[in-house]
């Protein structure tokens, strides 16, 4: 099934782009073919065109999800125990029961490896591919796929519920107009809802487009003394598209999916957020991140990323409840031929000790961590590198959080060598030191 | 063991510029360094600088805080004495191998004899090889007063750079050092040099260079055992020479800011105009929009002074009070403990009435500082509570009042500036011996670990001396901190007032003041930091001499050549208000207030003594909750696209817009024309009047508009008005 038919804004191509398109047509390039060059035959064909990052926010132990050590010592091991997948050879973490039964869709990299064992600063790595700089704020995948889309009436980039924590996933020196719409809520409260996505009553349809032809008239007059200036961020405009397309609004209503499909994903936050993730996606947001806190397990991993709370009879923790979301997030997108299109990302800044604590916790640990990948054009059925037998360096193919991002990037059909301009006029590449991982895709 | 280490991006930079980063990354390679065989060598002063250098200690590698590998060094090189210890008696001594000095591991893992996770550091048969070498066959001695580091020096210090050529262009750098008093040597080589942004600024070797690749002002620091020092390199952005000889200059600021444009070759904008002066130092000397009445007035008189008069006005108000009582509320985080508002409320008084009766600004800090007793009736003595533990106090103390990030030095010594492990647990230790109850008391048996001792820390002023480990210090805390001698106080302080003036600091972040982050015009902040000594700490002073330069008084639209530029302040910096000041002018300019928790109607957000008050308008529109302290000036995002959202079709700006008893209602009740309300609301609202293209353009719009349809085309129009840019700035 196709996407369901957003289209763009008629005056809705990036500044960028329409630069780009004006300097190819003069070299003689029609428009198919600048869309033929988003594939170039050196790069891999893209298949994605859009990505659900699951932010596993506080960094989840690799030990305890996708990197089991049955073999090791007790206080490695760790409270779990290793269970097959359906990819004969893998095993997961016995709490990943229905993400074992989908390994063969599921790409692991077990060696991802960093430095940076601090929350603030690995979350800046791994959500940019950039270590942190005085310098520069760098964008979030989230907000440079944003600016790589032509403007449709969806916001590109969302955050669910929001990243008042978590400015790393923020739009760096982009600015404004690329920040995440956050939807400040909880998806799994049964009154939820997009707060401000419906018309007030006494101002319907009409007069909100009066008033947007008002604001682009002033904003035309203030800049008219300065008549060089940049364009006015387009973040109201955005606003304007949204609440002006009721199929746009639809996609942020969960009261349409049935109680069955609800049910699949799991009534936590999770859950309820993966399921609206699905239905964004459809609906032509390109990158949409959740941001699931508390993974930052320092005590009682059992308690934490099992139980749930003390004497729970079924686990209802951390790990099964990513582990429910995740699964039916996956499945969900396969059942709708939608798996392919989509690259769904499980991952947190770093991975933890690979001794457990006195506080039968683990404690930051970025030498040696892992993601899981879904769809959007990754080879299922597949672990790639490895972390020594404790866990706790890697043994095999070494991956960087900038390889990550170079390799995310160019699943998405974004040319990771390409150039971002920072306000003051500097080129950025969109990824400085990152080896694409070949492995990866399928 | 979570709190450990919290490290701004900022610092993060050079911290984390380990090798592999840029300018640290090379081995160290055969330069002409002639070293003399019978030279002994010395631990502390040339083999800790040539593992400086080498990145072998940086906080990527083995100087992180758990070491790497199992080999720990102090984070570059800040303990010598524990280094030694690491590199020759642990491991069975296996790090060291005088017979054979080559296959000690500390020679051979760099140089990759054998293999190094860390890579390729050290170049075989290179100078820095051999000395390790001569070091370790004569046995890795370590000296019991090893030579002192007297001097250290780089050029240069400030360079502007002319000579581009493909793009770029070359500094030399050298560094000389001084032992003992002794003649300065070269150390260039073991000096380590770092590009706060390695994409405009390189750093290359043999000899020594910087490639700069960009326009603007650039910073170097560069690293020689325990000294941190910065570099200054500016690149023009103009071709032609800039004279500003002529431009007019009401004060010493003036002199700085041009000199520094003549410097970039940038021109200035125009002055602005009075009715634009008018809106932008009412915005932020007191955080309000003018009123209609006061503005026609200012606009006729044709008094020379009457900038000046204005200004002084301001400074005088009740309104000046208020909104830099919500600033210093800000910056100490004031906000109410479970089951006692009342002590923040007596703590928001006092810092109001201390405003209201000007005041020095360094009373006001000792006040805070020495203040004991019952907290909900002396104010200051909350600044104490604000704090959770001692060590909290000395983070937020070093924050407000010095603009120092302190926290890196509670696990080592901070990186990139003097402090030690020992100045942050000495400060901690001097407000240890508080109890912080309700009521505020002296703990005579309070104390703080140090854990590089495991021992009490004791009481210290920071990097000056060592106090009794008994008593109360808090006296002489105070004593030192506002000492017309200690600069840091003063620097902060000007900073930050200049901050409140132009939407950032001259050294930018305002909480980040160190040698090794000298910001835009380092001299001008210096200058205006003795400038407030010497005016007595009074901060109206100091903001008039901001307010009445030629620099603040410029027009905020930039010349076709100056656009480049918002760092220097060749244009006004526009940025958008602060939530609370723009949630105010919302109030202000529909007439309707917003309602915050259980405050009375009419309550303005920067007058709310409870921050993070129920407010689901500031939620959304984003604001600081004083958790911490609050640094910034200026606003976030505004919420971004849910705030939007919010203003479009929430109830914020549509219910007050409609309002009976709002701006608008009263006028049209009034049988005002649409002409006229417009006028009255860009009066209200812009601080002008409509020109003739705006005129003529809402009275296009307005024709044909339905008898009964005119209110809500109004509140459209102002609506528009309302979320315009020119609106929602300072400019």
């Amino acid at each position: 099934m196709p996407y369901l038919g957003m289209q763009p804004h008629p005056s809705s191509m990036t500044r960028r782009d329409s630069l780009r398109l004006g300097g190819l047509t003069a070299f003689g390039l029609g428009l198919g073919d600048w869309f033929n060059l988003r594939t170039r035959a050196a790069a891999p064909p893209v298949k994605a065109r859009a990505c659900i990052l699951i932010w596993l926010d506080g960094g989840p132990s690799h030990l305890e999800t996708f990197d089991p050590k049955p073999d090791a010592p007790q206080e490695v091991r760790g409270p779990f125990a290793a269970i097959p997948t359906s990819v004969p050879g893998i095993h997961l973490a016995e709490v990943l029961p229905n993400t074992a039964k989908i390994m063969d869709k599921i790409a692991i990299v077990r060696s991802i490896t960093s430095p940076l064992g601090e929350h603030g600063l690995a979350n800046h790595y791994l959500l940019t591919g950039y270590k942190p700089t005085a310098a520069l704020q760098y964008p979030s995948f989230g907000s440079v796929v944003a600016h790589h889309q032509p403007r449709g009436v969806m916001p590109a980039y969302v955050a669910l519920p929001d990243i008042k924590q978590l400015p790393a996933a923020g739009s760096g020196f982009m600015g404004r107009a690329m920040q995440p719409f956050a939807i400040n809520g909880d998806p799994a409260k049964g009154d939820f809802r997009v707060r401000d996505l419906e018309f007030s009553p006494q101002v319907p349809e009409d007069r909100i487009r009066r008033r947007q032809g008002f604001l682009s008239q002033l904003d035309r007059f203030h800049r008219a003394a300065d008549e060089a200036a940049a364009p006015v961020d387009g973040a109201f405009e955005q606003a304007f598209r949204l609440v002006t397309s009721p199929k746009a609004k639809q996609a942020f209503d969960l009261s349409q999916e049935t109680p069955e499909t609800r049910a699949r994903y799991g009534p936590r936050t999770i859950g309820q957020s993966c399921l609206l993730a699905r239905r964004l996606v459809e609906a032509g947001a390109a990158f949409v991140t959740i941001n699931n806190t508390g993974w930052d397990t320092h005590a009682d991993l059992s308690l934490r990323l099992k139980d749930g709370y003390a004497g729970a009879k079924v686990g209802v923790g951390l790990v099964p409840s990513f582990d429910m979301a995740f699964a039916a997030l996956v499945g969900d997108l396969r059942d709708r031929g939608l798996l392919d299109q989509t690259l769904v990302i499980a991952m947190g800044e770093f991975g933890r000790t690979p001794k457990l604590n006195t506080s039968r916790g683990r404690d930051h640990w970025p030498r040696v961590f892992s993601a899981a990948f879904a769809g959007g054009g990754i080879g299922g059925g597949q672990v790639i590198g490895a972390s020594d037998r404790v866990g706790e360096s890697p043994a095999a193919r070494p991956v960087t959080p900038s390889d990550l991002a170079a390799t995310i990037y160019t699943l998405l059909g974004v040319d990771p060598k390409s150039e971002l301009t920072t306000p003051d006029g500097r080129p950025i590449r969109i990824n400085q030191d990152g080896t694409l991982v070949r492995e990866l895709l399928a | 063991m979570i709190r450990a280490c919290l490290v701004s991006m900022a610092l993060a930079a050079l911290w984390y510029a380990a090798p592999g980063d840029g300018a640290a990354a090379r081995a160290i390679t055969p330069v002409a360094l002639a070293v003399p065989q019978a030279f002994s060598v010395d631990f502390d002063t040339q083999i800790v600088p040539i593992l400086t250098r080498s990145g072998c200690n940086a906080g990527a590698c083995h100087g992180a805080a758990a070491g790497r590998g199992g080999f720990h060094l102090s984070l570059f090189g800040g303990d010598p004495a524990q280094d030694h210890d690491s590199i020759v008696n642990e491991l069975e001594g296996r790090r060291v191998n005088p017979l054979k000095p080559i296959e000690s591991l500390l020679i051979a893992k760099p140089s990759e004899r054998i293999k190094h996770r860390g890579g390729y550091r050290i170049e075989k048969q290179s100078p820095a090889e051999e000395l390790l070498a001569q070091w370790i066959a004569a046995g890795a001695p370590r000296a019991k007063s090893p030579p002192k580091l007297t001097f250290f020096e780089v050029t240069p210090a400030m360079r502007v750079v002319e000579e581009f050529k493909d793009g770029q262009a070359s500094v030399p750098l050298v560094a000389r050092a001084g032992f003992d008093g002794r003649p300065p040597r070269d150390v260039t080589a073991w000096t380590l040099f770092v590009s706060a942004d390695p994409m405009a600024v390189e750093i290359e070797d043999e000899p020594a260079r910087a490639i700069v690749r960009r326009r603007g002002q650039h910073i170097l620091i560069a690293r020689f055992m325990n000294r941190v020092v910065p570099i200054r390199l500016i690149a023009p952005f103009g071709q032609a020479a800039v004279d500003h000889s002529r431009q007019p200059r009401a004060n010493f600021i003036d002199d700085h800011i041009l000199d520094q444009l003549s410097m970039l070759r940038l021109d200035v904008s125009a002055r602005a105009g009075d009715a634009a002066f008018f809106r932008r130092v009412h915005l932020d000397l007191i955080g309000r929009l003018p009123e209609k009445r006061a503005l026609q007035s200012f606009l006729g008189d044709s008094a020379l002074d009457k900038r000046a008069k204005l200004v002084d006005r301001l400074l005088a108000s009740e309104e000046f009070v208020e909104f830099w009582t919500f600033k210093l509320a800000n910056l100490l985080g004031n906000r109410p403990m479970p089951n006692d508002s009342q002590s923040a409320a007596a703590f928001h008084g006092w810092l109001a009435a201390e405003l209201r009766q000007r005041r020095p600004l360094d009373q006001i800090a000792r006040q805070m500082i020495t203040a004991l007793g019952d907290t909900r009736t002396v104010g200051p003595a909350y600044f104490t509570r604000l704090s959770g533990d001692a060590r909290a106090q000395a983070e937020r103390f070093s924050q407000a009042f010095m603009g120092v990030r302190m926290q890196c030095a509670n696990c080592h010594n901070h990186p990139l500036d003097r402090w030690t492990q020992d100045d942050y647990h000495g400060l901690a230790a001097i407000f240890a011996k508080l109890e912080r109850g309700p009521v505020v008391k002296l703990a005579p048996r309070g104390a703080v670990t140090n854990p590089r001792t495991s021992e009490p820390a004791l009481p210290r002023l920071p990097a000056l001396r060592m106090l009794d480990a008994e008593g109360d210090h808090r006296q002489a805390l105070a004593d030192w901190l506002t000492a017309p001698e200690n600069s840091h106080f003063a620097r902060s302080l000007a900073n930050r007032l200049w901050q409140s003036m132009f939407g950032r600091g001259l050294v930018d972040p305002v909480d980040d003041l160190r040698s090794t982050n000298p910001g835009t015009h380092p001299e001008l902040l210096d200058r205006l930091a003795a400038d407030l000594v010497a005016r007595g700490y009074d901060a109206r002073r100091t903001l008039r001499l901001i307010a009445l330069s030629e620099t603040y008084n410029r027009s905020s639209t930039p010349t076709p050549t100056n656009r480049v530029d918002d760092l220097f302040y060749s244009h006004f910096p526009t940025r958008p208000l602060q939530t609370q000041v723009l949630a105010d002018a919302w109030s202000d300019v529909t007439g309707v207030a917003d309602r915050y928790g259980q405050e009375p109607p009419g309550t303005r957000a920067i007058a709310l003594i409870h921050a993070a008050i129920p407010s689901v308008s500031l939620d959304i529109l984003g604001r600081c909750s004083r958790q911490d302290s609050c640094q910034e000036d200026g606003t976030g995002d505004g919420g971004g696209l849910a705030g939007l959202l919010h203003r479009l079709n929430g109830p914020f700006l549509n219910e007050r817009l409609a309002s009976p008893d709002g701006r608008l209602g009263k006028l049209i009740r009034q049988g005002r024309s649409v002409d006229d309300i417009l006028e009255e609301f860009y009066l209200t609202a812009l601080g002008r009047k409509q020109d003739d293209a705006e005129r003529a353009f809402w009275r296009s719009q307005a024709s044909g508009v339905a008898d009964g349809q005119r209110a809500a085309w109004l509140e459209d129009a102002i609506w528009a008005l309302l979320n315009s840019r020119e609106f929602t700035t300072n400019h």
